[in-house]
């Protein structure tokens, strides 16, 4: 770095885009109904495509009979797996670790189905009406299996195994220990063992999956659009699946109407869908509907954890063993392994517990693949701890909040090496800076925690039950390990970045251009973005984890730094002056000299043509390539109250408080877009969704009507919301992820707030729900039963 | 071997063999007349015959109101209603109340509120809220519940949305009084 690189402790004045809320330039386009996404993409020329899906839970493919539905008129093919060629169609998995058995998923059944909802072959018509028409005139002929749909049970000896050749279901088993694992509780000390049952999930972007295909430059190379979080990713996976260079393949990816981790996967759809656009030689379409969405795209959070804690007689947890179980459905996802390997990493939260011994296994089921879902296995780890709390505080007889004042591990005890994790590149868990004690207290003064038992007696005197429930975590984000971007003056004196982050609903179209913006010292206006082309940008890791802003975002901001390098280079070559006559200075070039003169950014590309003697301007690009080596840690307290009715089961949430730290802040309204949005996913989570199999593996919940989410008089009737703000050192902008924090602390401030307002009932709620109606009606009879 | 150059263009509507209706509808103040498969589903014959690609297909069964256009001044789900049933009708989608620049008073509160996120789900409340506005629906009245209980937002969380709709009807019983002084 040189002098002329721009302070990074710049004063806070001259901090004009950084940290204001700043309102979203992609909202002009999306409520004007033209954000377009891929569905309305127009595709006049494109055949479509219906995904015919396995009936079975488990069975074998004994014959694919297609000669009826070659009859329809308007039916172009239709296509199995004989009929598509791969080198390798294997999807990718990157969260296998030594001596994990491989179950990666094929892109398509051969001779065996494992779930409901697998694609077995493809009708292509000339429009979707007629291609369902055709899959329903496809007759497979299945020979059953015995299926297996709980975790628990498919480990037994003697249950039916999804991959004979293996000889177990159990396929991946990690261990992660911290401080010393053999811990052992004295006489006096209090031990509590608790099992947990987490309910399978699906995310629900409003917005289903899409692929389409097509050859373009004469048929050299193959377009794949999809709805993906992951467009480079998806671009190496099909230079391998067909043996081309990547060059030779161009991934876009429009705006996403959501993701929510779902779209963090590469699916056999993007195979498949452009093997069928190279075989028939003509572009074609893949559009999900949403009953196949609930059997095809992947699910989430299923698992089972067994918990023993270890606490002192004052409240100081001493040792956690944990034991999980995840439910990974037929076969890996992208990052399948991912949540219940998240339970060791993250299970004590901001809380000391300075014995840790934490074992995780994952288990084949027949079932759709288990993926990560907004938190990646964070809520979990959060409902665990503080559900421990609360259950040691109500043994002990101590408050709530003191009992967590006196775990939580101190500023001064930061940063802190929380051991090495049992992710695939065994990196060690290291809390960044922070203050959690300060988010507790902000949380609880927030929240009027010192008012509620008197709340709680005013609601029980109309018969409602109030609870209160608190929880704290830690999170996993800004994950690296790099991310890219380029950016470029253009001739006409604007500034177009090419950034590796899709859009996905975050802004990240707005947070990347104040970045930009704040660094060149410009106005927003002249910055434009592009997203999701890999002909743009070839290489970079994608938009997960938390990472969009913090690591992408830093990525441009680092690639306009070093624009501000190549231009002020240009202009001492070009001047022939020295370097230190040259600087950059509100939003342009400052030529120190007898009489100083100011170049602004839009006058660059212009000037310097003139002074080069060039006839037209041109543009001057940089890039950057941010390496990230350790992720940063996000923290937060959410306390929920709820109200439940005792005559009807419903629960409502009159007040939620979250008080956070995700470092610096771009833009305040986009966080608290994100906080608001992701607590009410996670307490649709807890209280509404639940995707149910039969026992024979057969998929109950298939439809919205089915698979109740969140709807606009669930929210919280007062939300509360205080940012912290401590940057972090690990970042160049002090930015750490928000993406996910929302829906983790709501797992467990929910689940607490249910267990708190049924205290007087002794209801034991070792579970993620849901809590819904039915749940808490069953509970308060059973419990008027025993008291009886 | 042919390229996509090549390729011949599908028609997507009209090659069928299939039983078909003649139908004729308004669509945002223009008369259309057509001949669509008995089977088409409105969500597809605004979107991919006519080209109002504002309203979006999330649910495929009514239950997300994503697809919600407005037929002869009532709410409607575009995707669980067959083209063939509105003839006759007077049907407004978002195109229809889109500014000719920028945006609408309500689309700008939706901005200014944060009321959108992926904005998928978007087009759908918009066409609600018109529908709201066109009942004078009083911002503190408990139908407001009713209407947006219509609706799925998976990215918002719902508090920017009530916020955006409540100061949308709250300018319209404002206007509508300063019209009766």
């Amino acid at each position: 770095m040189t002098e002329k690189t721009l302070d990074l402790a710049a004063p806070p004045k001259t901090r004009r885009f950084m940290g204001e809320a700043i309102l979203r330039a992609e909202d002009q386009e999306l409520l004007q109904g033209r954000g377009g996404f891929l569905a309305d993409l127009p595709q006049p020329d494109a055949a479509e495509i219906c995904v015919i899906r396995s009936t079975e839970a488990h069975a074998l493919v004994r014959a694919i009979r297609k000669e009826r539905a070659l009859t329809i008129p308007g039916v172009i093919a239709v296509l199995s797996a004989d009929d598509l060629e791969f080198v390798d169609d294997t999807l990718p998995c990157v969260d296998m670790i030594p001596g994990t058995l491989d179950v990666r998923q094929r892109v398509i059944a051969r001779d065996r189905v494992r779930y409901v909802g697998q694609a077995v072959a493809l009708a292509v018509a000339v429009n979707r009406y007629i291609a369902e028409d055709a899959a329903a005139l496809v007759e497979i002929e299945y020979e059953s299996l015995q299926p297996v749909t709980d975790h628990m049970a498919a480990m037994n000896p003697g249950a039916p195994l999804l991959y004979p050749e293996l000889g177990t279901n159990i396929v991946y088993q990690v261990t992660q220990c911290d401080g010393n694992a053999d811990f052992a509780a004295s006489d006096a000390d209090l031990v509590i063992r608790k099992r947990f049952e987490f309910h399978r999930q699906t995310a629900i972007p409003l917005e289903t999956r899409g692929v389409t295909a097509r050859l373009i430059d004469n048929g050299a190379r193959l377009h794949v659009e999809s709805c993906t979080q992951l467009p480079q990713v998806l671009r190496s996976v099909l230079a391998t699946a067909f043996g081309l260079g990547l060059a030779s393949i161009r991934v876009t990816a429009p705006r996403l109407g959501g993701g929510f981790g779902c779209k963090e996967m590469v699916y056999p759809e993007e195979l498949l869908v452009a093997a069928v656009a190279r075989t028939l030689q003509r572009p074609v379409r893949w559009l999900e509907d949403r009953r196949e969405h609930f059997a095809s795209t992947t699910q989430a959070r299923e698992e089972t954890v067994d918990a023993e804690a270890v606490v002192a007689r004052d409240g100081i947890f001493v040792g956690l063993r944990v034991t999980g179980y995840a439910n990974i459905g037929a076969a890996f996802g992208f990052v399948g392994n991912t949540p219940i390997t998240a339970m060791g990493a993250l299970v004590r939260g901001p809380y000391r517990v300075p014995n840790l011994d934490a074992r995780a296994c994952s288990v084949v089921t027949n079932k759709t693949p288990l993926n990560v879902l907004r938190g990646a296995g964070a809520p979990q780890a959060a409902l665990v701890m503080e559900r421990l709390l609360d259950e040691a505080a109500r043994i002990l007889k101590m408050d709530r909040a003191e009992i967590r004042r006196r775990n939580l591990i101190q500023p001064n005890e930061l940063p802190l090496d929380r051991g090495r994790t049992g992710f695939a590149n065994s990196y060690h868990v290291i809390y960044d800076e922070g203050d959690y004690p300060r988010c507790l207290e902000a949380g609880l003064k927030l929240s009027e925690y010192e008012h509620f038992e008197i709340d709680r007696k005013a609601a029980a005197a109309h018969g409602q039950l109030l609870g209160l429930g608190i929880a704290m975590y830690v999170e996993i984000t800004a994950v690296g390990p790099y991310e890219t971007a380029r950016i470029t003056l253009q001739a006409d004196g604007t500034v177009l970045l090419f950034s590796s982050i899709m859009p996905v609903g975050q802004g990240s179209e707005t947070t990347q251009r104040q970045l930009v913006a704040e660094e060149l010292g410009v106005s927003m206006e002249q910055v434009a973005i592009r997203q999701g082309d890999t002909d743009e940008v070839p290489d970079a890791v994608g938009t997960f984890a938390s990472r969009g802003a913090a690591i992408g975002g830093a990525a441009g901001r680092m690639a306009a730094r070093e624009l501000v390098n190549n231009i002020l280079e240009c202009f001492a070559a070009t001047l022939k002056c020295d370097s230190s006559r040259l600087q950059w200075k509100n939003g342009g070039v400052l030529i120190t000299g007898a009489e100083d003169e100011c170049i602004p950014l839009s006058a660059i590309p212009s000037r310097l043509a003139l002074l080069q003697g060039k006839k037209e301007p041109e543009g001057i690009e940089a890039k950057c390539r941010l390496e990230v080596p350790k992720p940063s840690y996000s923290y937060a307290t959410h306390i929920a109250v709820v109200e439940i009715d005792p005559e009807t089961g419903a629960i409502t949430i009159p007040r939620y408080t979250v008080a956070h730290d995700c470092g610096t802040i771009v833009n305040p309204l986009l966080v608290e877009g994100q906080i608001v949005g992701g607590v009410v996913q996670g307490i649709g989570a807890v209280l509404r969704e639940r995707i149910v199999y039969d026992s024979e593996g057969q998929l109950q919940t298939r439809a919205m009507m089915d698979y109740v989410l969140p709807g606009a008089c669930d929210a919280p009737g007062d939300f509360r919301l205080w940012h912290m703000e401590t940057p972090t050192s690990l970042n160049p902008f002090g930015m750490r992820g928000v993406g996910e924090g929302g829906t983790i602390g709501a797992h467990p401030a929910m689940a607490n707030a249910v267990a708190d307002a049924l205290r007087d009932y002794e209801i034991e709620v070792n579970e993620s729900g849901p809590f819904n109606p039915t749940w808490v009606m069953e509970a308060l009879n059973k419990s008027k039963r025993s008291c009886i | 071997m042919s390229t996509p150059n090549s390729t011949p263009g599908i028609e997507i509507l009209d090659d069928s063999s299939e039983s078909h209706t003649t139908l004729s509808v308004t669509v945002n103040g223009k008369q259309i007349n057509a001949s669509v498969i008995d089977r088409l589903l409105l969500s597809d014959f605004l979107r991919d015959h006519l080209g109002l690609t504002a309203l979006k297909v999330a649910c495929g069964e009514g239950v997300c109101g994503a697809c919600t256009v407005v037929i002869d001044g009532e709410p409607a789900r575009a995707c669980t209603l067959l083209a063939a049933q509105t003839d006759g009708a007077e049907i407004v989608t978002l195109e229809g109340l889109n500014a000719p620049e920028g945006l609408n008073h309500v689309q700008q509160l939706f901005q200014q509120q944060h009321a959108l996120q992926c904005g998928y789900c978007t087009p759908g409340w918009l066409m609600t809220v018109y529908s709201m506005i066109q009942r004078s629906i009083h911002p503190d009245s408990p139908e407001v519940a009713h209407y947006l209980s219509g609706h799925i937002c998976r990215c918002t969380g719902y508090k920017n949305i009530w916020s955006a709709v409540r100061r949308a009807l709250g300018t319209e019983i404002e206007k509508s009084a300063s019209k009766e002084e």
